[in-house]
């Protein structure tokens, strides 16, 4: 048909990478200095009371998809190429494996989020 | 002053492999690559092979590694070598003789994504008018426009290395040039070229061509300003059934 003639999902992986990128880059180093030198400095008061029920709100999936998602896509189009330019694995099952543990951990941390 | 260049000599007729060969050349502040090579020629060694013209950095012919990097030899000098100075044909492409190499491959890239302004099809019947064009219009492509297809962007492609079947940054920087212009009609032509694999989707952003790029074309930004065009013409051949 020549509607899906010469398509691939090379745009979908590549907007993945992108919109995980700018995660990594924006939300990641924010989230990493809040949980981990702010709180335990005690510059910023956490209560797990308050943050469990902020999780469980709208926020929450936001985080999941900003701090876990997204950056896990990022991760696996980083390392699919990375493994393209060693001349390692390629083709489908490069694909599969990299985008599947990327999904695997996407609905792992959707399903917390959900039960939380 | 003089300096030991070392030279990859490639004699297929004599030799079977390639071999490096060491010429004494004197040098001063404005002595170029290119300068040199054309004194190790004239007065050292005629047999020495390697492509050369304009000796300003337009016509794009003088393209070799230097120490390793894709260099213009007419706009790199000897003295930016206190230390040894190597010289050898640019990477990723066929090596002919010597320091030249075949440069098809890029060429056929070339002409696969249609360089030139396209006319409207079919053409308008009134009479040809003169095509005008604003600066901000003109803004939007001249920075592509000044591509003189030397081939180092190609040289320093670590995709195009692994793949030679890939469009390369120079042809895909050209295609953008053209797809931005605003005379032209030619953008539905050029994007099934590069919406396939081996086109913008092959690029994984090194960035290294846009480093040694004599021209400051920036074809890495072309590629990426690429693939988001290519993802756009995806989308509605996908919602439009057909390209």
């Amino acid at each position: 048909m020549k509607r899906w003639r010469g398509l691939h999902l090379e745009p979908v992986w590549w907007g993945l990478f992108s919109a995980g990128g700018v995660c990594f880059a924006v939300f990641i180093p924010a989230v990493a200095l809040v949980f981990t030198v702010l709180a335990p400095l005690g510059v910023v008061e956490l209560n797990d009371q308050q943050l469990q029920a902020w999780y469980g709100s709208w926020w929450g999936l936001m985080f999941t998809g900003a701090v876990i998602c997204l950056p896990a896509f990022h991760a696996a189009h980083r390392i699919r190429h990375g493994l393209h330019d060693l001349k390692v694995g390629g083709g489908f099952w490069s694909v599969l494996i990299c985008y599947g543990l990327a999904a695997i951990v996407s609905v792992f941390a959707l399903w917390i989020w959900f039960n939380a | 002053m003089h300096k030991d260049i070392q030279i990859k000599r490639y004699l297929p007729e004599e030799h079977a492999e390639p071999f490096w060969q060491t010429f004494h050349v004197p040098y001063d502040d404005t002595t170029s690559i290119l300068d040199a090579l054309n004194y190790i020629k004239e007065e050292l060694d005629p047999t020495v092979s390697f492509r050369w013209s304009c000796r300003m950095a337009i016509c794009g012919s003088c393209g070799y590694m230097v120490n390793g990097i894709p260099k213009l030899g007419c706009k790199d000098f000897v003295r930016n070598y206190p230390s040894a100075l190597h010289i050898e044909p640019l990477a990723h492409f066929t090596v002919e003789r010597d320091l030249m190499v075949a440069m098809d491959e890029f060429l056929q890239h070339l002409e696969a994504v249609k360089p030139y302004l396209i006319a409207e099809q079919p053409e308008p019947t009134e009479p040809h008018k003169p095509h005008r064009q604003t600066p901000a219009q003109l803004a939007k492509y001249k920075q592509f426009a000044n591509c003189i297809n030397c081939g180092l962007c190609y040289a320093a492609c670590p995709q195009f290395g692994l793949n030679p079947e890939f469009v390369g940054p120079g042809a895909i920087a050209l295609a953008h040039r053209y797809n931005l212009d605003s005379r032209d009609h030619g953008k539905v032509e050029r994007m099934p070229v590069l919406n396939t694999h081996n086109g913008v989707w092959s690029c994984t952003f090194v960035g290294f061509c846009s480093d040694v790029c004599p021209k400051g074309v920036d074809p890495a930004a072309a590629v990426n300003q690429g693939k988001v065009e290519s993802a756009k013409s995806m989308l509605i051949q996908m919602f439009r059934g057909g390209a």
